[in-house]
């Protein structure tokens, strides 16, 4: 619209409308605003109102603005604090060397936001045969009061940690945590590793990947893409140990001859890990698989029309991971009512639900078997890409196709024509709260 | 005051704007003012209440926001959310800059902090993407860096630029 020829006067607006009128602006837009006067770039520069505010309405719904940082930090570096933090909430999975110690832990993490923190936790199917999934909290990320990172790891998950330990009351998290850094290099890739004298939170400015990646376009790391970075990411690295590659590294020392107690971890965030009108397939699923115990499934859509499905979550078998369990590349939805030979092979299978006692199913009010199949879509599994000596077999299509059944509720189950099983998927997560967990 | 079809007996609030105009709202509505509601409870509110800072044509405005929020907070589930978001969007006018300004003094004297949000935010949106100098025009702010002083500062703040 064109501009208009009376100019509104900002500064005649009493102190706290300004304030008001600037929390709303991004820092890009305060940055030029800053530029017009004196008068205005002190407001910027130390106004610690102003840069409240901008912090509150970003995320005063998620965390305690007020006690980051013992409520002593210059608000303007905290926002640029939450605002890196920001791109670490939600699922991440662990991913590169298979055979180090940690590899004994669920390779699936979750970041949320805590009261006055960040906490990375492990998240693991339960075996007691239920939907219920396990929380292991291993990694706080707080700021100190000179906004310096302060982040603890506690690998075993010993320890459950109060906000007294982590405010360094307690002197629990000096002795018996370990001090770690997070950094990203390129969006969607973070490391963890332990604080050897290095420096903290910070982005790798030689990965090149370009900010503001929109999600849309993202379908994951490719294997080859990452191992690439995790090399680069070593062998840029000027820092007492880390001079070349020491990916194979075990134990090492660095040059004081101080013990590496924790291998670094590296874990590549999971995008999409909802569903969306447009997807409605996509993202983290859980659900009971043929051996009546808990996996999780991913499902993304690649970038020629399809989909994959492939488990997060056992990490004996971290290879496996890039092996789907299903896949199409033709999404056309069919909608019900189906032909009676679909009927048929929907009606004669038994979905893979928990064991339920006897008097709790009539509390079970959602029961999937009662939710009626809305859409149905033809997948193939890669069973046969497995099993080297089936190939004689997949002569016989049966073998390797399958189904997914939309159901109303927009959850969905799929299943294949070699046996006779649905795997209901249900969400791990909504809104960003993980559910069912213990 | 109150009719006696009215099963509710709401007290009125009776305002005076600075041109001496009288307005009697139901105290439900005068409560979206936290300085009226604070008077209320301080039992100050039972006489005329004049608002010096405040013309006629702006209270008016001002109550007729209150009035349709009050409504559409009651109704609920019933209220039409579409209906108030058109009110909402019709209500700031972003060409008629004295009516802002009077208006946000307005919401800011009596502290409606909804109308002052939507407000404050309407202005902010009017310098978003702009660059200092196109600041400047719009909201009549006076240069008084030198050149040198100006690309100091921007350099200074590039960091919030990257974003």
């Amino acid at each position: 619209m064109g501009e208009t020829s009376i100019p509104l006067p900002f500064g005649d607006f009493p102190d706290d409308v300004q304030l008001c009128v600037l929390s709303f602006l991004l820092p890009a837009d305060l940055a030029a605003f800053s530029c017009t006067c004196k008068r205005f770039v002190s407001l910027y520069r130390h106004d610690q109102r102003l840069w409240f505010s901008m912090c509150h309405r970003r995320w005063g719904s998620k965390t305690l603005i007020n006690r980051w940082g013992s409520g002593k930090i210059s608000y303007k570096i905290l926002y640029r604090i939450l605002h890196e933090y920001d791109s670490l909430i939600g699922f991440w999975r662990r991913c590169g060397d298979a055979a180090s110690a940690a590899s004994s832990s669920s390779p699936l993490v979750f970041f949320e936001w805590g009261p006055f923190y960040i906490t990375c936790s492990r998240i693991s199917p339960s075996r007691d045969g239920g939907y219920e999934v396990i929380k292991k909290p291993f990694l706080w990320m707080s700021v100190a009061s000179n906004g310096e990172p302060v982040n603890y790891l506690d690998p075993d998950g010993k320890f459950a940690l109060t906000e007294e330990d982590l405010m360094g009351e307690s002197g629990l998290a000096e002795n018996e945590l370990i001090q770690v850094n997070v950094s990203f290099i390129g969006e969607c890739h973070a490391v963890v590793e332990e604080n050897l004298g290095f420096s903290g939170f910070g982005r790798d400015s030689s990965s090149g990947n370009s900010r503001g990646e929109d999600y849309e376009n993202v379908y994951g790391s490719p294997p080859d893409k990452l191992m690439t970075e995790i090399y680069q990411y070593f062998a840029n690295r000027t820092s007492p140990s880390g001079n070349g590659s020491r990916r194979q590294k075990r134990k090492g020392k660095d040059k004081q001859g101080r013990m590496r107690k924790w291998e670094p971890e590296h874990f590549v965030k999971i995008v999409n890990c909802s569903p969306k009108p447009a997807r409605p397939l996509q993202g983290l699923w859980k659900g009971i698989c043929e051996n009546m115990s808990l996996d999780f499934y991913l499902v993304s859509y690649d970038d020629v029309g399809g989909i994959v499905c492939r488990k997060v979550g056992d990490s004996n078998r971290a290879l496996t991971y890039h092996t789907p369990i299903f896949w199409t590349s033709n999404l056309t939805f069919i909608e019900s009512p189906f032909s009676p030979e679909e009927d048929h092979i929907y009606n004669c299978r038994l979905h893979l639900r928990p064991p339920v006692e006897a008097d709790q199913s009539l509390l079970l009010s959602s029961d999937c078997r009662d939710i009626s199949v809305s859409h149905m879509l033809y997948i193939n599994s890669s069973y046969d890409l497995v099993i080297p000596d089936l190939v004689e077999t997949t002569a016989n299509p049966r073998q390797m196709k399958g189904r997914i059944w939309q159901y109303e509720n927009g959850t969905f189950g799929f299943g294949f024509l070699r046996d006779s099983y649905i795997i209901d998927l249900k969400h791990i997560a909504v809104d960003g709260h993980l559910l069912d967990t213990v | 005051m109150a009719s006696s079809s009215n099963t509710e007996i709401q007290k009125m609030i009776v305002l005076q704007s600075s041109d001496g105009q009288i307005f009697e709202i139901e105290e439900s509505i005068a409560s979206n003012s936290q300085t009226l509601r604070n008077m209320i409870e301080d039992e100050c509110a039972d006489n005329v209440i004049p608002l010096p800072n405040v013309t006629a044509k702006i209270l008016a405005r001002v109550i007729e926001y209150c009035k349709r929020h009050t409504e559409a907070a009651a109704a609920g589930d019933a209220a039409d959310a579409d209906d108030l978001k058109k009110f909402d969007a019709d209500f700031v006018d972003p060409d008629d800059q004295e009516t802002l300004f009077d208006t946000i003094l307005a919401a800011n004297y009596l502290n409606i902090s909804s109308l002052m949000d939507m407000l404050c935010k309407a202005v902010a949106d009017m310098l978003k993407g702009k660059d200092a100098e196109a600041i400047r025009k719009r909201f009549n702010i006076k240069n008084d860096y030198t050149k040198e002083e100006e690309e100091e500062v921007r350099k200074e703040n590039s960091w919030a630029f990257e974003d």
